[in-house]
């Protein structure tokens, strides 16, 4: 089954930090057929509010992102927490509001993008931007928030031009927790510090992960220790072209 | 400001932590290793998805008739000779079983491990009142014997290496032996024998009560458990009222997945199913049982928030994929309960303030509830505690303002756009080769520890906006 | 003090006001448990030898020692085997009638030092320290088995008159002596006896414990290093008998 309309939610991280992402999503789609709008003015899907417990707050913010892609067909997501945070809390929040059933429908219409890829679009063959060994970090939201961890590795193990090799504790946390990372930064930093261990002893040149969270923690370590691994979205490795 | 002013009790605890190599090497090795046992217990035991799902929901259905199932088990309980007491509060649970001590004439006390005795403070309460209290679970031994708590829920002296416990064992009992675990448990173990052969009163936990029957029912490796439920003349065990479950045929799920998801053996080698007082021509077993339940904040969660953390099986494995308690230990927590659980346990019996700062020793990563036996929804919890804190004014005022100055952006995308241009120009001092290492003020936080990518020249939004950079 | 009408009271009302998580059942219990006792025996009779190797698997796993004999007389000749292995002459036993053999005789002939425990309760104090001291000096201490759980290596024995808890507890050396009318395969199965024992069957005696006994007492609370013999027996023994003891 081939979509032909998909509208990407670029998430705050993304779209402040990570652009080079959502031109790569935006490439890959198109190369597909796929037609890629961006609904204007996102800002976030409330998630790092959501988790610290500001929940009349998380709740304006996604009222605001569900009127937003009200006319969605497919909302892409380049990062599995933000996907979480719509699928399985928005309908939460909002169940005693108007907007209840179309927080629904838009929970049931978004996916992650290597879900999105896979089991939406049935398409698991690209060509890699990067070559030789990759590494795969499964982020939590997407491995146990969506219950998906074979989407990117199906995908990385098909990539053209690069070889998937496993990574040691993949399941295991990066440190991000999102504010966590500011509220407990030793701890933080030393879950961190095991992760690159791991990371490292793959012999990867580079660490893929689908949550711009993780790879701002991630790479941020790797650059810090100057190491040899890049760290990069999902995309950016399927963006090697047709 | 500096570190010390900026850092809470709970962090600076958690960065001493951090900073113990003999702790860290201790937390690598044990969590590493139950982590592997657990792992390798369920993968050859395919029911067990089945009846983690069955015990989840045994756990559920007994709250919900809770006053019920209590009721038949007191009746049950009296029937059989047993005597059965009502602790609303920690102190009164103290209060009760040194009552019960000091009028049995006991000068000592063996106790088998119990969370519930450690939560309550027993010892002290007893040694104030000149009764001896001696731990014979090997590790609470040792931990009783350096005057510490317990750092794990199954584990309390996963801390310590052997040969810390060689030194407190020469220094405490004057007995020495090399820094091995066989010498020195066989030292522990000639040096309690006597305690059990003595002691005129065997205190412990109950991990169940099954209603049917009044049977308590005790999880045990050592023997110690049935030593105390066996030779002293009476025996008093302390149970949180969420302990009970219905009959034999529910224990048996709970039997089936406890000792596999806390130490990844199919049955702890002793599970023993107490009746007392003793009765059918035995020669042992108590002359009097009794029974105390207790309260302490359990109670007022079953109509709360955190009433799923009732269901839990007090077996740490949460403890053990937790990427917070692995760095940090037991101890770090500040409370008798450590870990995931130990955070809405203290919730629980402390109140939320208590919390303020716990609540987001978590990354939320999930790992606790993959391992929970019961399925345990833990972040969910830790979320709803970060509610409170935040309906209740709890959080600093400086972190309030600060969230609710990331809201009104996340609401208003021109002041979002603003914040992106603010940003990109306030970073200009601070981006060298397309990262960031250094920040003033609380962004140092991140930055002493890692890099951050600099805001980006133009934002995606932007880029879209001016199509041309995303032709295919 | 908190009465029992309030601590119940504060439970029932907390229940009552306090919306349900979900449907949910608690587990199904057998109507008729010592009927499908019964039935479970009967079954487990046409298939014993496959239960007692998937026992004995379990058991040796748990780092319990197996032996198989013919018939119970040949019983003492393993013990005493065992006893002078050990250099161990002091012996508790359970009351033969719990054993369902007199086995003293046999075992005294060995050397052995055999001090069977009363059929009845004790009537002083005094004697029951003096035997609480036997079982305290023992070197070996032998019962009887009322279910083997093939499933998880475990011996379940319950307590009564002539069948002390500290038989199989004070002395180092535990050995279980059981036929083939104790093997089961589950804990399910396991759980339908204890219905019955408490319900409508019969226990196999009126004492205040049921003891789950899967290997010899173990620690691994320093270090996670992994220890055996802490309070409870270093070793158990499980010596299967092939003709029924009981006849």
């Amino acid at each position: 089954m081939t979509a032909r309309r998909a509208s990407l939610m670029v998430t705050c991280l993304g779209d402040l930090f990570f652009p080079e992402v959502g031109i790569a999503i935006v490439r890959l789609l198109r190369r597909l057929g796929v037609a890629v709008d961006v609904p204007a003015d996102q800002t976030c899907c409330g998630l790092p509010l959501f988790n610290s417990g500001y929940h009349a707050d998380a709740a304006a913010v996604a009222r605001r992102t569900v009127a937003l892609f009200k006319d969605a067909d497919h909302v892409v997501v380049p990062s599995g927490s933000c996907a979480w945070m719509v699928k399985h809390e928005y309908p939460g929040l909002l169940a005693d509001t108007a907007l209840a059933r179309e927080a629904g429908e838009l929970a049931a219409r978004t996916h992650e993008l290597s879900q999105f890829l896979v089991r939406v679009l049935g398409v698991t063959e690209f060509t890699s931007a990067v070559s030789g060994r990759v590494t795969y970090h499964d982020s939590c939201h997407l491995l146990r928030g969506l219950h998906e961890s074979q989407s990117p590795r199906t995908l990385l193990s098909r990539l053209k031009g690069a070889e998937l090799v496993p990574l040691p504790g993949a399941d295991e946390c990066c440190g991000f927790g999102g504010s966590f990372a500011v509220r407990l930064p030793e701890v933080s930093a030393q879950i961190l510090a095991k992760k690159l261990a791991n990371v490292e002893s793959t012999g990867a040149g580079c660490l893929v992960a689908c949550d711009a969270g993780c790879l701002m923690q991630m790479a941020g370590g790797l650059t810090r220790k100057k190491s040899r691994v890049r760290a990069l979205h999902l995309a950016e490795l399927l963006d090697g072209g047709p | 400001m500096s570190d010390a002013e900026l850092a809470t009790p709970f962090r600076q605890r958690a960065g001493g932590a951090i900073k113990d190599t003999f702790l860290q090497e201790a937390l690598t090795i044990a969590t590493t290793k139950f982590i592997g046992l657990r792992r390798d217990a369920f993968a050859s035991f395919p029911e067990g998805e089945a009846l983690r799902d069955q015990a989840r929901a045994i756990k559920e259905a007994t709250l919900q008739e809770l006053d019920r199932h209590l009721e038949t088990l007191i009746g049950n309980v009296e029937r059989l000779g047993g005597h059965v007491h009502y602790a609303a509060t920690h102190a009164e649970a103290r209060s009760i079983i040194v009552d019960i001590a000091r009028r049995t004439g006991a000068r000592m006390a063996v106790k088998s491990k119990s969370m519930a005795t450690e939560e309550i403070h027993l010892n002290e309460a007893l040694e104030a009142a000149g009764i001896t209290p001696v731990e014979t679970d090997l590790g609470e031994y040792i931990i009783q014997l350096a005057h510490e708590r317990p750092s794990h829920i199954i584990a309390p002296a996963i801390h310590k290496t052997k040969g810390q416990v060689a030194e407190l064992f020469s220094r405490e009992l004057k007995r020495h032996a090399p820094p091995d675990p066989e010498a020195l448990t066989r030292i522990a173990r000639g040096e309690l024998r006597e305690k059990f052969l003595q002691a005129d009163l065997g205190i412990t936990g109950a991990n169940f009560a099954v209603a049917d029957t009044g049977t308590v029912v005790l999880v045990t490796n050592e023997g110690n458990g049935r030593m105390v439920t066996s030779l002293p003349r009476v025996h008093v065990a302390v149970m949180g009222v969420e302990k009970v479950v219905p009959s034999f045929t529910d224990l048996m799920v709970f039997l089936a997945i406890l000792a596999k998801s806390a130490t990844g053996q199919k049955l702890s080698v002793y599970t023993s199913m107490v009746q007392g007082p003793r009765r059918g021509g035995e020669l042992e077993g108590p002359e009097e049982f009794h029974l105390v339940l207790l309260d302490g904040g359990r109670i007022a969660q079953i109509g709360g928030p955190l009433r799923e953390a009732l269901s839990c099986l007090r077996c740490g494995a949460c403890l053990n994929v937790c990427p917070v308690y692995r760095q940090i230990g037991g101890h770090a927590y500040g409370y008798t309960y450590p870990g995931p659980i130990g955070i809405l346990l203290t919730a629980m019996l402390e109140g939320t303030p208590a919390v303020k700062d716990l609540a987001h020793a978590s990354s939320l990563c999930g790992a606790c509830v993959e391992a929970c036996p019961v399925r345990i929804d833990i972040p969910r919890m830790l979320i709803d505690l970060r509610r409170e804190v935040d309906e209740k004014r709890i959080a600093p005022w400086p972190e309030r303002v600060a969230f609710k100055l990331l809201a009104t952006l996340l609401q208003r995308p021109r002041l979002y756009r603003f914040a992106a241009r603010a940003g990109r120009a306030l970073q200009r001092p601070f981006a060298r080769e397309g990262r960031i290492s250094r920040l003033p003020l609380f962004f140092g936080e991140w930055t002493r520890t890692r890099d951050l990518p600099p805001v980006a020249s133009r934002t995606f939004q932007e880029c879209w906006a001016s199509e041309k950079d995303l032709a295919t | 003090m908190t009465t029992r009408a309030e601590f119940l009271g504060r439970i029932r009302e907390q229940v009552r006001r306090s919306p349900r998580r979900f449907q949910a059942d608690s587990a199904r219990r057998p109507p008729h448990p010592a009927a499908e006792a019964e039935t479970i025996r009967r079954e487990l009779h046409e298939r014993w030898p496959e239960t007692l190797e998937a026992f004995r698997r379990e058991f040796e796993g748990v780092a319990g020692v197996f032996h198989r004999v013919a018939s119970i007389d040949m019983v003492p000749g393993v013990v005493s085997r065992i006893a002078h292995e050990r250099e161990a002459r002091e012996l508790v036993s359970w009351h033969s009638t719990a054993l369902g053999a007199d086995l003293a005789p046999a075992l005294g002939a060995r050397g052995l030092a055999v001090h069977q425990m009363p059929a009845e309760e004790p009537h002083s104090v005094a004697e029951r320290e003096r035997l609480r001291a036997i079982a305290a000096r023992a070197d070996l201490g032998l019962t009887g088995v009322d279910l083997a759980i093939a499933e998880t290596g475990t011996l379940v024995l319950v307590s009564g008159a002539g069948r002390p808890r500290s038989t199989s507890l004070l002395p180092p050396c535990h050995i279980a002596v059981f036929d083939r009318t104790a093997l089961v395969d589950s804990l399910r199965q396991v759980g339908v006896f204890l219905e019955a024992w408490h319900g409508d069957g019969r226990p196999p005696a009126a004492g205040g414990a049921v003891n789950f006994i899967t290997g010899p007492s173990r620690t691994a609370d320093i270090e996670l290093t992994l220890t055996r013999g802490v309070h409870g027996p270093k070793e158990v023994h499980a010596i299967f008998v092939e003709q029924p003891i009981r006849g």
